[in-house]
């Protein structure tokens, strides 16, 4: 007997949806205009202290290797405060995917709110930058605009820390360096801890740059050089904008740009022996009037039988994206690696 | 009983998990283990070693020579250098059907050679183009991140079973030292990788296990013995040196395969 598993990259969209904000965070919604989600508020942000001290490893780093899952975020977080109650379209009606087939995290893993500076959820956007997320929001089913994550192009930082549909990660340490694998698309880090400069301007990574330093038992890694070829390139980001949100609130998940300045400034501080918490500080003076930064409880050690699996994402896209966009990409060959 | 995944994409990873784990706990194991090539084992290795007394292969890591074009002996054509076989004894042994495929692949090798869609490589064909790769060593676990199509295997060390019988781009590995060889045996590693860009293929049914046996600080004798029944009349074996790349500072860099195609197609289509 064989079990046939045909699906795309598309489909991880409908999952991921917008980057909604619940009631849970204890903020209390305003009142919204009719039919659009209400703007959240949240508590102000406070960085965790932990007194928890990892063992270490053979050269002295806190020990954080090992496999783990994502922590869900929310539920609002990852699926729309509204119903979409527009026709499905085509980005989101072939497919669905049911939230209790994530593979289920340890007992006592922490799920708490993220937290989130500014604290009024609205990403300070300037003028120039809020006019091109609306942009890719009113073109979001073209491919040039489609989630880059349905084109499995590499989703960045923070945003392949967010969780997805595949959301384990692997995190190695060897002298010098800390490498993280991401099971979604097959990502990954090398995060270079001897204090090395970062690269030339001209050298861009989809992943960014990163170099990092432990302060205390708190890995802290600023990230660079990331490539801005596209507009599918986001700081966050879903399939879809929830409709009637403000196209500036954090709540709407789609289609954040950044440009050639963008940096992220993130922190892991391990929580105790099975957690760790994320922290991103999001810097682009092209993009952003001001730092902003999001915060979460991001990675919880994953079960003992836990293994990775391949997530192969670009292969077999294509008939996805057929589908999703009408563009048929099984006909372009490149010159690998020759020319 | 098999499992077959047709295609995956996003949301496939958990499914496919689910499946895998399934898949895991249902089949029997196979029976058959390909024969480990004739690689010396004695070791002759003073080179650095790691806490847990292994010879340290932390390190980015390229091969070179010409076995990404041709694993066979071929002379020089337009744009591809002539190169040795890394073939033991000079040719891949096909069944007749086979070599007649693989001369139609050979000819068809600008339009149909997988790298060109920008997929995944696959074992062994990942160690030998020419892009680095990086190693990362753990008592338990050793990566390899490859700087094409940022390509990543997880080779488990803890002695936990193959997964048997799933398809992945980049096989299901586990490993194990020998001395000072780490022996690593590779599985599920689907039909749709091709070993070289002369159209040398495989079937599902191909099973690889490499050697990585440092012969110093610098220099790793790597050996990779291909065993596919439906395919060739033998196991066969290929071997190669895999350099550590000096460089200080030197880092891998992207070579994000599916941003080309989506650049060719973006300018086609005359949009941004």
């Amino acid at each position: 007997m064989r079990t046939a598993i045909a699906s795309a990259g598309a489909v991880a969209a409908v999952l991921l949806m917008p980057f909604a904000v619940a009631a849970q965070d204890g903020s209390s919604a305003p009142a919204a205009p009719r039919g659009a989600a209400p703007a959240p508020s949240y508590p102000p942000y406070v960085r965790p202290v932990s007194s928890f001290v990892p063992p270490r490893t053979p050269d002295g780093q806190p020990d954080i290797s090992g496999l783990y899952l994502a922590i869900p975020l929310p539920r609002g977080i990852e699926t729309p405060l509204v119903p979409l109650t527009r026709p499905p379209n085509r980005a989101n009606s072939e497919f669905s995917f049911s939230l209790n087939e994530r593979p289920k995290l340890p007992e006592g893993a922490i799920a708490r709110p993220v937290g989130v500076d500014p604290p009024d959820g609205r990403i300070p956007l300037t003028a120039e930058a809020l006019a091109r997320r609306k942009d890719i929001i009113a073109r979001q089913e073209q491919i040039e605009y489609l989630d880059g994550r349905v084109l499995c192009l590499a989703t960045g930082v923070p945003r392949s820390t967010i969780p997805a549909p595949v959301v384990g990660y692997q995190i190695f340490q060897k002298p010098g360096y800390v490498v993280i694998f991401y099971e979604q698309n097959h990502l990954y880090r090398t995060i270079a801890l001897d204090g090395r400069a970062p690269l030339d301007p001209n050298i861009r990574k989809a992943m960014g740059v990163s170099r990092g330093h432990w302060e205390g038992n708190v890995l802290v890694v600023e990230v660079t050089n990331f490539t801005n070829n596209f507009s599918n390139n986001w700081v966050i980001g879903a399939i879809s904008a929830t409709p009637g949100v403000p196209a500036e609130s954090l709540t709407t998940g789609h289609g954040i740009p950044h440009s050639d300045q963008y940096r992220v400034t993130e922190r892991y501080t391990p929580i105790d022996a099975n957690t760790i918490h994320y922290e991103a500080k999001i810097e682009d003076p092209k993009v952003f009037t001001q730092p902003w930064t999001i915060a979460y409880y991001a990675f919880a050690r994953a079960p003992k039988d836990y293994v990775p699996v391949e997530y192969a994402c670009f292969e077999g896209n294509d008939k996805n994206l057929l589908l999703m966009t009408n563009t048929d990409i099984s006909g372009v060959r490149v010159n690998v690696p020759e020319e | 009983m098999k499992t077959r995944i047709i295609t995956v994409g996003a949301v496939t990873g958990v499914a496919l998990l689910i499946g895998a784990m399934a898949v895991a706990v249902a089949q029997a194991q196979r029976g058959t283990t390909p024969r480990a090539p004739a690689a010396s084992t004695s070791s002759a290795y003073n080179g650095p070693r790691t806490p847990d007394h292994k010879p340290d292969l932390n390190g980015i890591w390229q091969a070179l020579g010409t076995a990404h074009w041709n694993l066979e002996a071929h002379s020089a054509t337009e744009g591809i250098p002539a190169g040795f076989s890394v073939v033991e004894g000079g040719t891949i042994p096909y069944q007749p059907w086979a070599l007649a495929k693989r001369n139609e692949n050979l000819q068809k090798r600008l339009t149909d050679d997988p790298l060109r869609k920008c997929y995944m490589p696959g074992v062994p064909r990942a160690t030998y183009l020419p892009f680095p790769f990086e190693i990362t060593q753990m008592p338990n676990h050793v990566g390899i991140a490859y700087e094409f199509a940022h390509a990543t295997r997880t080779i488990f060390l803890t002695g936990a079973a193959h997964l048997e019988d799933l398809d992945f781009w980049m096989g299901d590995a586990r490993g194990k030292w020998e001395g000072d060889t780490l022996v690593v045996d590779t599985v599920s590693l689907g039909d749709k990788t091709w070993f070289d860009a002369a159209g040398n293929f495989h079937s599902d049914a191909l099973k690889v296990v490499e050697r990585f046996t440092p012969i110093d600080a610098t220099h790793i004798n790597y050996a990779a013995t291909i065993d596919d029944a439906k395919v060739f009349t033998r196991p066969w074996t290929i071997s190669m040196i895999l350099y550590r790349r000096l460089e200080k500072n030197l880092e891998l860099l992207d070579y994000e395969c599916a941003e080309h195609v989506y650049d060719k197609l973006f300018k086609k289509s005359g949009k941004p």
